[in-house]
């Protein structure tokens, strides 16, 4: 099992119904702040024409997460799937994962006195077929979770038939949020910077294969 | 005074009235009456505030604590820690406290290596205030950290991270420099013949060693660049903590050791010592931004930053001392010159900490700006200030360094001169 997720983007409509689920699912902390998936919103205009681009987002559960090497107590770790996660009970709120993210997606849950962050939702039987509450809202289909390994799953498929990019690649963090690239060139091109690397499955699949290969010794059952 | 002799140490026969109620002690006690009115409040903020998820409403509605829960998350700010600003002054005072103490350790260990004789015979008491402010930097940060889960360091240890490596580094650089501390104060000197050389070798090493884990602790964060292509940032470190420490030596030195006849002599050895690590940390800050990141590097020295960098560190650390130590004259200048770099050092800090997270992590993706959410205000650069407890803290861990000090000058008179070797 290698879970990940991609996000078809150019689909999303910021109804935000994907927070809310997450946050009624997981029981996460009130706030604005206090969240473990979020909209990004980008405006701008090209020539006068003023547009929105909308990447939803969370946690990208990285192959190799700098949040969990800096952890001094391994209470962020690797669980089932390389899904990243914190252990409460074990965070001293050194804040150290905080600062490594490149993604900010980590915040001190209060009622815990810890780090909080997604956790792809692993409680809802994910090897039985369950999915995440986020995709499960969606009502424009942006998200799509599953296994990397699997190469009957939708999300494979999807991969095969699409080009993708990944958020901050120069990390090299190598991130499991997959951004479906739109077919239409002209909104595909307002919505990537002029650096942004375009992939292929093809193309990605040995790298991932081998960082999976390389690290899932440390993955928890 | 009369003396007891315990194990070579020559130790003052004091009552515990004159130990714990003197003038410096009631100082410290000031100093630390602050720190609790500060930790109560963190705590308050911490453990205490009212703070609800979202399943809390469908448990129990009518729940007043739930309501002020809501118009918190709603209206205000919830929590203590900041998501755009995880590492804030207690970060900044514990780098400080901690780096400066060392370093005035690595430069007496230096000195004695290199023999400055009126340095080794001032060693105990350098070192003494050293170690205070190592303690008041590890104070300082016990109150930052959630200690109830610090079992956890020793139970489920990542040894590879820069943060565990913390915990065996102060247990194994603290009894060394308290067996530093005795080795100058028990005047053994056949033993310290024989263990001078190796001692201080490995005091240097353990040393070198300390601000080596602290520059893995902040390369570690990838995702912010100021820290982490800041060049060769362990020099830096130690660069920078050496010119805060001589700032603090020199204030010591007046302080202590004024009416002495060696105190010109003194005060002129570390002149020439800052004016040569004020000249080297000069050439670092010109060439150091070069190299990081153009979005840190301009947040700094042309964005909001730029009073407080240029005002505050580069006028206090750097132009004003050079100005003052320049030329050879009065110890007093010295003097001026320490109080400047003193201050100066914690500004570097806080700009070093706050600078690191100045700039979003969100801010670096696609074509403008990406925010969070509705609710979080568009601006280029973050910035979140102090909690009024914290800042209490800070200034409340003065009382560390002088109860410590005092409580060894009490106990051990490391303020006197002394012999070595």
């Amino acid at each position: 099992m290698n879970y990940a997720m991609a996000l078809d983007y150019q689909n999303c409509i910021n109804c935000k119904a994907c927070e809310v689920a997450c946050k009624e699912e997981n029981g996460v902390q009130l706030g604005a702040d206090k969240q473990r998936i979020w909209v990004g919103v980008v405006e701008g205009t090209i020539f006068g024409k003023p547009f929105a681009n909308l990447y939803p987002s969370q946690c990208n559960h990285c192959i190799d997460a700098p949040c969990v090497s800096v952890c001094p107590t391994n209470a962020s770790h690797f669980a089932e799937g390389g899904i990243v996660k914190v252990d409460p009970h074990k965070c001293i709120l050194c804040k150290g994962c905080m600062e490594a993210c490149p993604y900010d997606a980590r915040f001190v849950d209060d009622t815990m006195v810890a780090v909080d962050k997604c956790t792809f939702c692993d409680h809802r039987s994910l090897e039985a077929g369950g999915t995440t509450a986020c995709q499960a809202t969606c009502p424009t289909k942006v998200r799509l979770f599953g296994d990397l390994d699997d190469e009957n799953s939708d999300l494979v498929k999807l991969l095969k038939t699409k080009r993708f990019f990944f958020q901050k690649e120069y990390t090299n963090t190598l991130p499991k949020l997959f951004y479906i690239l739109p077919d239409d060139e002209a909104y595909a091109k307002q919505s990537v910077s002029h650096d942004t690397i375009i992939h292929t499955w093809e193309d990605i699949k040995p790298l991932y294969e081998e960082a999976k290969n390389r690290r899932s010794k440390e993955w928890k059952k | 005074m009369e003396k007891i002799t315990f194990a070579g140490l020559e130790i003052n026969k004091i009552s515990i009235f004159g130990l714990l109620f003197n003038k410096t002690m009631l100082l410290g006690y000031f100093f630390m009456a602050l720190a609790m009115v500060g930790i109560y409040e963190i705590f308050d903020v911490r453990y205490f505030s009212a703070a609800a998820n979202a399943h809390a409403s469908g448990l129990n509605p009518t729940d007043p604590a739930l309501k002020e829960a809501m118009r918190l998350a709603v209206f205000g700010d919830v929590g203590e820690v900041n998501r755009n600003i995880p590492w804030t002054l207690f970060i900044v005072n514990y780098m400080y406290m901690i780096y400066t103490g060392s370093g005035v350790i690595f430069i007496v260990a230096l000195a004695e290596l290199m023999g400055f004789h009126v340095i080794a015979k001032a060693a105990a008491g350098f070192m003494a205030v050293g170690l205070s402010m190592v303690f008041a930097g590890l104070f300082t940060i016990a109150t930052d950290l959630n200690m109830l889960n610090m079992l956890w360091m020793v139970l489920t240890p990542n040894i590879s991270a820069g943060m565990w490596l913390m915990l065996p580094l102060y247990c194994t650089y603290i009894p060394f420099v308290l067996f530093e501390i005795y080795l100058l104060l028990t005047n053994k000197r056949e033993w310290a013949k024989r263990l001078a050389l190796p001692i201080l070798v490995l005091s240097i090493g353990v040393d070198l060693v300390e601000y080596y884990i602290q520059a893995k602790l902040f390369s570690m964060n990838t995702a912010r660049h100021l820290w982490t292509e800041f060049p060769f940032l362990t020099f830096y470190f130690i660069i920078s903590a050496f010119v805060s420490s001589l700032g603090v030596m020199g204030i010591y030195s007046y302080l202590v050791h004024k009416n002495k006849e060696e105190y010109n002599e003194l005060m002129d050895l570390i002149r020439k010592a800052m004016l040569f690590f004020v000249s080297i940390l000069a050439l670092y800050e010109v060439f150091g931004y070069m190299t990081v990141d153009k979005d840190w590097s301009f947040l700094i020295l042309f964005g909001p930053f730029k009073p407080i960098y240029f005002g505050g560190y580069i006028l206090l650390t750097l132009a004003l001392p050079f100005f003052f130590i320049f030329k050879p004259g009065k110890s007093f200048y010295t003097l001026l010159a320490s109080v400047c770099v003193v201050i100066g050092g914690f500004v570097g800090r806080y700009i070093f900490v706050y600078g690191g997270n100045a700039n979003p992590m969100s801010n670096r993706f696609g074509l403008g700006y990406e925010k969070y959410d509705f609710y979080a205000l568009e601006k280029s650069f973050n910035y979140v200030a102090p909690h009024l407890g914290e800042i209490l803290i800070v200034v409340g861990s003065l009382g560390v360094i002088v109860i410590v000090y005092k409580l060894f000058d009490s106990i051990l008179s490391v303020s006197d001169f002394r012999e070595h070797h």
